[in-house]
């Protein structure tokens, strides 16, 4: 098997780079293809936490490139969906504990075993980075519609550009959208943000509180039914596996009746 | 206030969503040319003297901008010529 190396990233912290990664994971497993979800961000480990594995986690990605472990004694098979398994970061250790060298090996690896790889990278720009992207050929930027995280999407899209030879393709989800601050002129828009980065979309994921609680459970959103997030990255996992799929209607006017007026007098694009 | 913002959407310039998107594109272009800030006025400055060595300009309609396509900038120079200095 060779299965697709996908790197989700952001530069910005706190945008949604983890919760991105076990979603989209989590979509990818219940579609039918195999995956591993990869935590690569050394020193602060949190995809376990969000995928409800953290009392599992026995060895790590660091263990595996030192060569305490084997790799599958490392992954965590995910019991809820049998074909997605996690290879937990270090928590003790930083992010000069791999190298670029050491994990294009193990993506390689794990390309062998998984249709799917997905590499959660830290926020920043440096050697945590760079070490992420090291073995991947596609990116997924995450962004929201702020202009920090926009500007550091930018600053990323230009370092992915400058690796065009290993990254094929990048896309842009745009996560975290208030249809209601966009409709006010309060926030930028998605297609706002496309216009500013000239970049391709694969996604929009709405502003969800139902994120907070799956979180709390460790069951990722995309794995239950019912919430608009969870729809969104079954959507974004869709057109990860080729499908177009059309974007939410994001526009659906919710509240009280002057909002439903306003919304179907003068609907906005968000 | 939800309705009177409604009313003057039409002209929301102002609005917390278009200045973030304007601010964005030019910061940008600033960012992704690595172009410090005051680096343009001093290119147009220099310009504005080659130019007035052989021609009189119309200082009033000189229009000196960075516009971007596709992630490329591209400098936009518009020097309005009044008639060839000898």
């Amino acid at each position: 098997m060779s299965g697709r190396v996908i790197v989700v990233t952001s530069g910005k912290g706190g945008v949604g780079k983890t919760t991105a990664s076990a979603n989209i994971g989590v979509a990818l497993a219940n579609t039918g293809a195999s995956v591993a979800l990869v935590d690569m961000d050394i020193g602060l480990r949190n995809l376990d936490i969000l995928m409800g594995l953290e009392n599992r986690v026995v060895y790590n990605l660091v263990d595996v490139v030192e060569e305490r472990c084997k790799l599958r004694q490392a992954l965590v098979r995910d019991k809820r969906l049998p074909n997605l398994s996690l290879l937990p970061a270090a928590q003790t250790r930083d992010k000069t504990a791999v190298n670029a060298e050491q994990m294009k090996t193990l993506c390689q690896e794990l390309r062998n075993l998984f249709e799917f790889v997905i590499v959660d990278s830290p926020a920043g720009i440096e050697s945590g980075f760079q070490n992420a992207i090291a073995g991947a050929q596609e990116a997924v930027v995450i962004c929201t519609p702020e202009m920090s995280a926009v500007r550091d999407a930018d600053r990323i899209i230009g370092l992915l550009e400058a690796r065009k030879e290993e990254i094929e393709q990048y896309r842009l989800v745009v996560n975290r959208i208030r249809p209601n601050m966009v409709r006010n002129a309060d926030m930028m828009s998605v297609n706002d943000v496309l216009d500013i980065l000239s970049v391709k979309l694969l996604g929009v994921v709405p502003e969800d509180e139902e994120i907070i609680i799956s979180t709390n459970k460790g069951e990722p959103v995309a794995g239950t039914d019912n919430t608009r997030s969870g729809l969104a990255f079954r959507n974004i996992a869709r057109r990860l596996r080729g499908e177009e799929v059309p974007l939410l209607d994001l526009d659906v006017p919710n509240g009280n009746w002057l909002n439903r007026i306003m919304t179907f007098l003068n609907p906005v694009k968000v | 206030m939800q309705i009177l913002n409604w009313f003057f959407r039409l002209n929301d310039s102002d609005s917390a969503r278009n200045t973030a998107k304007d601010r964005m594109q030019k910061m940008l272009v600033y960012d992704r040319l690595e172009l410090p800030a005051g680096r343009l006025e001093v290119l147009e400055e220099e310009l504005l003297a080659v130019v007035s060595r052989y021609f009189e300009l119309d200082a009033d309609t000189t229009h000196f901008d960075l516009q971007q396509t596709e992630r490329k900038a591209a400098l936009i120079a518009n020097f309005r010529l009044l008639r060839a200095k000898c």
